[in-house]
């Protein structure tokens, strides 16, 4: 069996295209979705096996949404377009999977025939929308907060899941990971816990021979690793 | 002394100052005096000043006679040294007056020291009279004869007093004197008063002259303004030869292209006939050659091509200059047999030829502005934007499933909207037919977003009439939806409504998203639907864009309460 989730931001495409599916006995779709919000948490939760991702949404596209993703565990991703010449020449080339709306029984035949053989392992990062995070997702209690990234003052991964610290030092829970964060992001990686928006680094200091921090604008102090430290220094220009 | 040898000296003396004044008159006439005949400010000018008086004060010392056994010399530089004070100012007159006094020291005789040093005092005198009236303001009475020959008359009278108290032995200055005085006196005075004159008639004749040529050219220049700018045909050139033959006073004006007469007005009209191809031989040289030609009819004769009855006697033709350097025509000025070609209307002619060049330039320039604007329309609206096509299509298969009236209405709607998209653009169209465009459109997106997307429409009947350029709201509504309701996670609301003040109609499409980016302009659409407006009714007019961040984008499209009705 296999588990599938259609986001798309119009209700009858969805519907469409659930429809178009109900035939294919083996493909069993848990939900759908209206937005990326939504299924980003819904990935998140039920690790589909394939996602149906409309590019065209508000706020978050498919394929930024794809950035906000842990390439560790990114489901098979079938891209829905109704028209995107440049989308599309970038999927052709890549051998990433489309359809175009209105979908064809044929086409999607053929979609539902690769999906079954568990094709290759897709690489998105060639696309570049998919490299960069413009804002990072973080999950209150009833919504997604998108922080964009002037807006972070560091990043800290505990026990219970990785916080972003904005610049007004409050903490958002966020389902990204900080391996993922720190190849998306500028932010610089201090230490195993923590990524800082050098932006934010007011000074760097020396408490004890050896150890080093840095102290943010906000008066917070991060610890830099000593096995990172030569490394943060030379990006800083300092000798 | 005697009242012969006075009379006799007198005489002499006048005689010499007509040579002096015919030299002064001949130089008149060059470039040389032209800094003379205003009061001089600038150094370039009070150099010329200091050169030429001191020449005229130098010509007036050898032009004299010398009396008593060369003691003395009955002369006149005082003219020099004092107009050169009057005209240059201090330093110029103490210039000139040190320089002819040196002159004249070296000339020797009892009297030598004595006139050097008249010589200086009469360019003082001339030079603290210039300084008083140009502090009073008084610039005008410098070009005064009576003030010039009154002025050398009273420093004529401190000469002879500075030659009585220097000169020795005292009866011998006292006989000089006496010989002198008088001759001096009404050679200098009327020489003065005379060269004043001389000036002042060469400057009203320079100003008469430029004075006459500028009001011919503004008057043409404000006459034709425009005219060519609709087309450079018959007709328009018709209306500019009319107005140059007017205002120019010459024998005749003709126009033509490159290969045809398009107007021809004055002498020789019966037989020089609009229409008709060009057959001068000058004309012809003048356009192949992109030259001015000139036939005065003396030294480069000129002939009538068309008929040996022809009066025109003399003719200018001049080229009008297209794009690229290219001529596109020429305009000719022709007088009779009987006058000569004046100077002024050749300059004129050519200066009428550039305007009218650059009019037909900027009337082609604008012709085809809007002609690319008319196709950058047609372009924008022959293309229906696939994503929107496809995805109505997708929804209304949706539709089909379990709501066929529903899906057929959705199919009426696209079928309408499409049909209002095939309009021509140029066209007007009412309100009324344009919100029906809309109306059709945002039902699909209705469909399309479902409970997303609310639409109002605030239209007052009266308003529904009001005619404007097709395409105009639709464009507004489509970037509503693209870069507003598309966006939006939160349900979307777009208002359309019309309303009026004293001048003009207001026509505004409004979304809640507020993510309109002044910075990223407004795209082809939008600047089209502004241009357009802006074409059409002038700059006050057209479309502004206004957005509160993450609250509301309001296009307003303004457009005159006349053209409404």
């Amino acid at each position: 069996m296999i588990t599938a989730l259609i986001v798309d931001d119009e209700v009858y495409a969805r519907q469409a295209l659930r429809r178009a599916l109900e035939p294919a006995k083996d493909i069993h779709v848990l939900d759908e979705c209206g937005n990326a919000l939504e299924a980003l948490v819904r990935i998140r939760a039920d690790k589909p096996d394939v996602v149906f991702l409309d590019i065209q949404m508000p706020q978050i596209t498919g394929l930024e949404m794809l950035s906000m993703l842990d390439p560790k565990h990114m489901p098979s991703i079938v891209f829905l377009t109704a028209h995107d010449e440049y989308a599309v020449s970038a999927f052709e080339k890549n051998a990433f999977d489309y359809l175009l709306k209105p979908v064809t029984a044929d086409r999607l035949e053929l979609t539902l025939e690769r999906l079954r053989q568990r094709m290759t392992h897709q690489d998105f990062s060639v696309l570049p929308e998919t490299n960069h995070l413009r804002q990072i997702p973080c999950f209150s209690l009833q919504s997604i907060v998108f922080l964009k990234l002037d807006q972070v003052e560091y990043i800290e991964s505990r026990a219970s899941g990785v916080y972003v610290i904005d610049t007004l030092g409050r903490e958002h829970l966020t389902s990204l990971r900080l391996n993922v964060l720190q190849q998306r992001t500028p932010l610089m990686r201090c230490h195993r816990q923590y990524l800082v928006n050098v932006d934010q680094v007011a000074k760097l200091q020396y408490p004890d021979s050896g150890t080093a921090e840095f102290v943010t604008h906000g008066g917070r102090i991060l610890p830099i690793s000593r096995r990172l430290l030569p490394e943060i220094k030379e990006q800083l220009g300092i000798v | 002394m005697d009242l012969h040898s006075v009379i006799t000296l007198s005489v002499m003396l006048l005689q010499q100052m007509c040579v002096y004044l015919a030299v002064a008159y001949a130089l008149s006439r060059t470039k040389l005096f032209i800094p003379l005949t205003r009061a001089t400010i600038r150094w370039p000018h009070r150099l010329a000043c200091y050169v030429i008086f001191t020449a005229f004060c130098i010509m007036g010392t050898l032009l004299g006679f010398p009396v008593v056994s060369g003691n003395a010399i009955a002369n006149t530089p005082a003219i020099g040294a004092v107009l050169g004070g009057l005209l240059g100012g201090p330093i110029v007159g103490l210039a000139v007056g040190v320089t002819g006094g040196i002159h004249r020291y070296f000339l020797g005789g009892s009297f030598g020291l004595a006139a050097a040093l008249d010589i200086v005092m009469q360019g003082l005198a001339g030079g603290f009279t210039h300084r008083y009236l140009i502090r009073r303001g008084k610039t005008r009475l410098l070009f005064s004869p009576l003030l010039a020959g009154g002025l050398t008359f009273i420093s004529i009278l401190l000469e002879m007093g500075i030659d009585l108290a220097l000169s020795r032995p005292l009866p011998q200055a006292l006989h000089i004197v006496a010989l002198i005085v008088l001759p001096e006196l009404i050679a200098n005075t009327a020489g003065a008063a005379v060269f004043v004159k001389i000036l002042l008639d060469r400057r009203d004749s320079l100003e008469q002259h430029s004075r006459a040529f500028s009001a011919k050219a503004l008057e043409i220049a404000a006459h034709v303004d425009g005219v060519l700018r609709d087309g450079f045909d018959q007709e328009n050139s018709m209306r500019v030869a009319r107005i140059i033959y007017d205002q120019t006073g010459v024998g005749a004006v003709a126009i033509t292209d490159c290969h045809k007469i398009l107007a021809f007005i004055g002498i020789g009209a019966d037989h020089h006939l609009p229409g008709t191809p060009i057959t001068s031989p000058h004309t012809l040289q003048a356009i192949a050659n992109n030259e001015v030609f000139f036939a005065d009819g003396n030294e480069i004769p000129y002939e009538c091509s068309l008929s040996p009855h022809c009066r025109l006697g003399s003719s200018l033709v001049i080229p009008l200059i297209g794009e690229e350097k290219q001529v596109i025509g020429t305009v000719k000025l022709y007088e009779p047999k009987t006058r000569i070609f004046s100077t002024i209307n050749r300059t004129l002619g050519e200066g009428i030829a550039k305007l009218l060049s650059n009019q037909i330039l900027a009337g082609r320039y604008e012709r085809q502005k809007s002609l690319l604007l008319q196709s950058e329309l047609k372009l924008l609206h022959a293309q229906i934007n696939p994503h929107f096509l496809f995805n109505t299509l997708n929804t209304i298969i949706a539709v089909t499933h379990d709501d066929v009236p529903q899906a057929r209405a959705l199919l009426t709607d696209l079928a309408v909207y499409l049909r209002k998209n095939l309009k021509r653009p140029t066209e007007d169209v009412q309100l009324s037919d344009e919100i029906e465009h809309i109306d059709a459109y945002l039902r699909i997106q209705l469909a399309r977003f479902g409970d997303r997307l609310s639409v109002e429409f605030d239209i007052p009947q009266p308003l529904l009439n009001v005619r404007l350029p097709a395409f105009t709201l639709q464009p507004l509504v489509e970037n509503a939806i693209k870069h507003g309701t598309a966006q939006m996670i939160r349900p979307s609301r777009i208002r359309i409504s019309a309303s009026q003040d004293a001048h003009s109609v207001l026509l505004v499409v409004e979304d809640n998203a507020g993510l309109y980016d002044a910075n990223g302009g407004g795209g082809l659409g939008m600047n089209i639907v502004d241009r357009r407006i802006k074409n059409r009714y002038g700059e006050s007019f057209g479309l502004t864009m206004s957005c509160e961040s993450n609250v509301v984008t309001r296009a307003t499209v303004r457009i005159p309460l006349e053209a409404a009705s």
